[in-house]
């Protein structure tokens, strides 16, 4: 079937921040209120109760130049999922639009997914329940897959008043990209489409003004090695064997490979930035 | 987001701009048959105005004014302007511009301004390029503009500039008022200042003695020409709409009962009169002045004179809970009686707003008020309704003013319909709408509650501020949504887009345009004046209507601070005027004492300014009461520069004090590569700015910027100034 | 209420898309038949009112769903040229005005000196605020000044309305004047 993507231009994005609280009274998520940031952001990253967050960065171009720039970001819907790959409830799965969705009744808390997630956009949250017991879910940006169900395009595009966000057919969206991508050369000469191919392509494209390191992302994101170990060869094992000692092994290596995922995530930041 | 970016010190737009009509009129890129037609520039101007060193003929230094009669035009002896249309006479008001503004060149303007001078030329190029034919430019304003001691004067300057460079009448064009609230344009209209009734007619003052009677009033205030000489229909109609068959030709209408003040009684004055104890009562309609308003620890202080004091709001602010030991009062001593009124929201109730570009537009009830609030309009009738009854028997003045009000919107509930027809206004022998306001009469049989929204309601069963007809009829007027005043027009002034003939100035700009095989005016809005009349009808080519000479004002000899724009420094500066010796606005009102302290560099060197952001709004009330909006900027900030911060040892995220004469607030600081020092006259001058949305109360809450600001106001309207004082910071 | 006929509103016609729903999308849209397809959509059997927002001067279009006697859902008016269905931040959180918890909903008076509100009725308030103003009015009135009729009290001041509809400030200014209010003032100096 068309396939359907997010578009995110942020060269033309004012950093309102309509689309945070479109997805909060769309999906009634509550306030998060953090701690002082030191600049015009509120959040850190995304949470489980704050879905996108808009990013502001003060970065000096190459001219030394100050260029005040905004992203808006959230869940990447990636075709190729890590958190698909490593859910061991298999409550994370793709949805006839390709978006990423995850089973809160599946769901266990075990936190697999956040770890595993190359563009950290998974978030846990601890719940109690009537009986003062605790338990976890993993939360993250649905695409509104309950709109699109309906035909009515995801909260956060439907309120963005610079047309920063757009959502339609995927090759018109990544024409379109590469378009403006065209345009904004002169301005910003390390523009460019950011759909990484190492996750198989995405289900948000973003038009960037600067390169992806500026913007805290990764220039080359892969699903992990141990994620497709996990979901390709380990769980189906693991499934036959029905061993839960032996599933709780698995997990602790995908987990102590995490470390240096994230090892590896900052250098790749520290060599980019300028 | 901007193509291009040029900062600019606080309080120096006039130079700014200034500068940019110097460059224009210097490189000649002005428009200049629509200088020469439609606007002032060709008037001659008599020989005992002057301009030197900062101040023009006329002042009077003892009483901060000046005699304005010394800056008139000359006349014929039929009373008309002399022109020169060749715009060479010495004493034509283009001249004495061009001579005014040769002083703001570009290298004296950006040592002023603080503005790279590179980045400002290209501002002047790139906007002045605009003066072409086929090619407009808009200005967008805000409170930025207005809140200086020369506030008015700086909005006068974008004007300017849009008519030496043509830019006013036309799609793209003009200057736009940014309202900040969504119906500032509505109470701004329907008078809800001290020195206005409904539709711009003047309050009548005390101080005039032809006020004494209608007649003598009628007659001072309605000019010769333009479309103001209707003025009389105007006001008698609106006597009708209040005083209804209390108002007859016997009784002036009822004119006796206008209160007549004396004085200047706007925000600042009043708090000042509140100050020492001259007020006993107060209403505060959703108005939250203990952050809002200027040295607002003065304005809090004040509250506390008053005897009674209502406020009518749907949350409980700053100003309603003065004293209060969290605003830092001691409850005990203050004796004043506090009445909250609580509110419903905009979509608790209907009714229409009027933006930005005058369209009316209607508010459906979605749901019923929340708890026990009520609509404010149900409140107004409520209070009036009982205030009426306890004075029913009585004959004093008083009572005799009260009585004679017409009020009758329903007892038990308030039918708005009733309303919005006495605003259109109707016949007042047959109740049969009006069509609007070119059927207006003096003689009493037609009332209308607001001349310029008369057209609105024309017939039964039609209030055009409820069209939802969202079909675009052309250059995106859509006048089928909603209303826009005057008369659904959507471009005010639209004749100035064709030339004196009534031929489009350009294909790419038209707007309206003389269609001779049907003998009227036609095009893609409502034209400014009757369709049938000729191009060359007398008076038909001054396309400035509601001005009694037909054109713009390129000089303006009515405003209290000169005719044309100059660089004054704000109340508190930095650095001495670099263009006269008089340091601030010669025509400002002075406030003395505790009321209004003032700061100088040595004790206070940097300029702060104060702004809002997208997420709050004015005070805050609405938006701190917010969860949502409360997360997204849930803390009292300061954005200082990287360099300043250095020099007070601050890093981001610290805790400082920012200190001015007035007082101090405690915020985080923001160290930010935004702002950066301004070179001024080869000096740097650090600057400041932060959000004045913060207060005790609601889920987001912080210290008040307002309690640094000052208590001094422009010259023609008194508006605070607001963005630009001096402060100090230091780490908390 | 208003009727509303939206025709802008962003339809998708996702192949994905239930098929009662894609049809309702490609014939012409019909709001509430569409959204009453839906069992979960949370503003499905939700009614719908157009607004303008209540906060700057743009004048945006906003829908406003209630269901169940509170709001349920705010939303840019995808039919208002001047926004067409887009907000600001502010303006897409409206639906909190109603659900705050820190909403007013009972008048609350406080007495001389005391250090709390007390609940009253809005009878005794208003009441007790007319009698405050005819004894204000009365004790300060001036009838004359310099031989002109003057009709005033400069002792009562009235402040705020910028937020107000426009026939609110109408009998707001219609009223204060008929009071002989001369300390009248809205925000737009401030």
């Amino acid at each position: 079937m068309t396939k359907y993507i997010k578009y995110v231009d942020v060269t033309k994005c004012d950093g309102c921040r309509a689309c945070m609280v479109a997805c909060k009274n769309w999906n009634d998520l509550p306030a998060d209120p953090q701690d002082f940031q030191g600049s015009v952001q509120s959040h850190p990253k995304v949470s489980a109760d704050t879905w996108n967050v808009m990013q502001y960065i003060e970065h000096e171009n190459g001219k030394g130049d100050l260029e005040y720039l905004f992203r808006h970001s959230a869940c990447f819907h990636c075709t190729d999922a890590a958190c698909e790959k490593v859910c061991p409830e298999n409550a994370i799965s793709y949805s006839k639009y390709g978006t990423v969705v995850i089973d809160q009744d599946k769901c266990v808390g075990c936190g697999y997914c956040v770890q595993n997630c190359p563009f950290e956009v998974i978030s846990l949250k601890e719940y109690v329940d009537k009986n003062g017991d605790k338990y976890r879910k993993s939360q993250k940006c649905t695409m509104c897959t309950d709109r699109l169900e309906e035909g009515l395009q995801p909260a956060c595009v439907t309120t963005c008043h610079t047309g920063s966000l757009e959502f339609g057919e995927e090759s018109a969206m990544i024409k379109k990209a590469e378009q403006r991508v065209k345009e904004m050369k002169d301005r910003f000469p390390n523009a460019q489409v950011y759909n990484p191919q190492g996750v198989g392509g995405t289900h948000t494209i973003y038009v960037l003004a600067e390169k992806p390191s500026v913007y805290g992302l990764p220039e080359n994101p892969k699903v992990p090695t141990s994620a497709v170990i996990w979901k390709d060869y380990a769980q189906p094992i693991g499934k036959m064997m029905i061993g839960a000692t032996t599933m709780a092994v698995v997990g602790a290596f995908v987990t102590n490979n995490i470390i240096s995922k994230r090892k590896a995530l900052k250098e790749d930041r520290g060599e980019d930035h300028e | 987001m901007a193509d291009h970016y040029a900062p600019l010190r606080s309080g120096t737009d006039i130079p700014f701009i200034g500068g940019m009509i110097n460059y224009a009129l210097e490189n000649n890129l002005i428009h200049k048959e629509y200088v020469a037609k439609y606007t002032n520039a060709s008037f001659i101007v008599k020989e005992s105005y002057k301009f030197e060193d900062g101040l023009f003929s006329g002042y009077d230094e003892a009483k901060r004014a000046y005699d304005k009669t010394l800056w008139a035009w000359e006349t014929t002896e039929d009373g008309k302007p002399v022109k020169d249309e060749t715009l060479e006479h010495p004493r034509s008001v283009f001249q004495l511009m061009k001579k005014h503004y040769s002083r703001y060149d570009v290298d004296t303007v950006t040592s002023v301004t603080g503005t790279a001078k590179e980045d400002y030329l290209k501002v002047c190029e790139m906007f002045c390029s605009t003066g072409k034919a086929g090619k407009s430019g808009t200005i967008m304003y805000a409170m930025g503009a207005t809140q200086h001691t020369v506030g008015t004067q700086n909005v006068r300057a974008y004007a300017m500039l849009q008519l030496l460079l043509g830019n006013i009448g036309l799609p793209g064009g003009g200057i736009n008022a940014m309202r900040g609230e969504s119906n500032v344009q509505g109470s701004t209209d329907f008078a809800l200042l001290y020195d206005t009734l409904p539709g711009y007619l003047n309050m009548p003052k005390a101080t005039v003695p032809e006020n004494a009677t209608l007649a003598g009033h009628l007659a001072k205030e309605t000019p010769k020409s333009g479309y103001w000489t209707n003025r009389p229909k105007f006001i008698v109609s609106l006597l009708k709409a209040w005083y209804g068959p209390n108002a007859t030709a016997e009784n002036e209408f009822g004119y006796q009962f206008l209160p007549k003040g004396n004085k200047n009684y706007s925000h600042i004055n009043l708090f000042n009169a509140m100050y020492k104890g001259e007020l006993e009562g107060a209403f505060l309609f959703g108005t939250n002045p203990v952050v809002g308003g200027p040295n607002a620890g003065k304005e809090k202080e004040a509250l506390a004179n008053l005897k009674w004091m209502v406020a009518v709001d749907l949350w409980e602010t700053e100003s309603s809970a003065f004293w209060q030991k969290g605003a830092g009062s001691d409850p005990s001593k203050i004796k004043t009686e506090v009445f909250l009124l609580p509110a419903c929201s905009s979509y608790e109730k209907e009714g229409s707003v009027s933006n930005s570009s005058r369209w009316m537009q209607y508010r459906w009830q979605a749901i019923k008020p929340l708890g026990e609030s009520k609509a404010d309009l149900e409140i107004m009738n409520e209070l009036m309704l009982k205030i009426k009854a306890l004075y029913k028997n009585e004959s004093t003045p008083a009572a005799k003013q009260v009585n004679a009000v017409y009020w009758n919107y329903g007892e038990k509930e308030v039918d708005i319909d009733l309303v919005c027809k006495e605003i259109n206004g109707y016949d007042t022998t047959t109740g049969k709408l009006i069509n609007g306001f070119g059927s207006l009469k003096d003689d009493g049989t037609t009332c209308s509650g607001n001349w310029i929204y008369c057209g609105f309601y024309p017939e039964e069963g039609k209030n055009l501020a409820q069209r939802r007809d969202n079909k675009d009829t052309g250059l995106s007027m859509y006048l089928n949504w909603s209303y826009a005043w005057p008369m659904n027009r959507r471009i005010l002034y639209n004749r100035a887009s064709a030339d004196p003939s009534g031929k489009p100035w350009s294909k790419e700009k038209q707007v309206i345009w003389y269609d001779e095989l049907q003998q009227k005016w036609t095009g893609y809005d409502v034209p400014d004046f009757v369709a049938t009349k000729k191009p060359t009808d007398p008076g038909f080519s001054d396309p400035f209507i509601m001005i009694a000479d037909g054109v713009a004002g390129m000089y303006a000899p009515t405003l209290n601070d000169g005719p044309f724009p100059e660089h004054y420094e704000p109340y508190e500066s930095p650095i001495p005027n670099p263009f006269s010796s008089q340091e601030i606005n010669p025509a400002i009102q002075l406030f003395d004492g505790d009321f209004n302290k003032r700061g100088f560099k040595a004790d206070y060197p940097i300029v702060a300014t104060t702004y809002r952001v997208s997420e709050h709004w004015q005070s805050g009330t609405m938006t701190r009461n917010q969860e949502w909006l409360s997360e997204l900027v849930p803390y009292m900030f300061v954005e200082i520069s990287e360099e300043l911060a250095k020099e007070k040892g601050i890093n981001n995220k610290d805790e400082i004090i920012v200190t001015s004469a007035r007082g101090e607030v405690k915020a985080y600081a923001m160290v930010t590569k935004r702002f950066k020092p301004h070179t001024v006259n080869g000096k740097k001058i650090h600057q400041i700015g932060m959000p004045w949305h913060f207060g005790y109360k609601g889920i987001a809450t912080g210290d008040t910027a307002n309690r640094l600001t000052p208590h001094i106001g422009d010259a023609n309207t008194t508006i605070p100034e607001y963005k630009a004082f001096l402060c100090d910071v230091r780490r908390a | 209420m208003v009727e509303l006929n939206l025709n802008r509103r962003q339809f998708l016609k996702l192949s994905g898309a239930t098929a009662v729903t894609l049809a309702v999308a490609e014939l012409g849209f019909n709001e509430k038949k569409a959204y009453a397809q839906s069992k979960e959509l949370k503003i499905a059997k939700a009614d719908v009112t157009p607004t303008i927002c209540c906060f700057c001067g743009v004048g945006c279009g906003i829908l406003v769903h209630t269901k169940d006697n509170t709001v349920v859902y705010t939303e840019g008016d995808p039919d208002n040229p001047i926004n067409e269905g887009k907000l600001c931040s502010k303006g897409t959180t409206i639906r909190q005005l109603y659900t705050s918890e820190k909403r007013l909903t009972k008048p609350l008076y406080r007495a001389p000196g005391s250090d709390k509100w007390e609940e009253k009725d809005w009878d005794w308030m208003l009441d007790t605020i007319a009698k405050r103003t005819k004894e204000t009015r009365d004790k300060s009135f001036i009838e004359t000044e310099n031989g002109i009729t003057v009709n005033k009290t400069e002792k009562i001041a009235s402040l705020g309305g910028a937020a107000l509809d426009n026939e609110e400030c109408y009998l707001l200014a219609k009223m204060m004047r008929g009071l002989g209010v001369t300390y009248l003032e809205h925000q737009a100096r401030i």
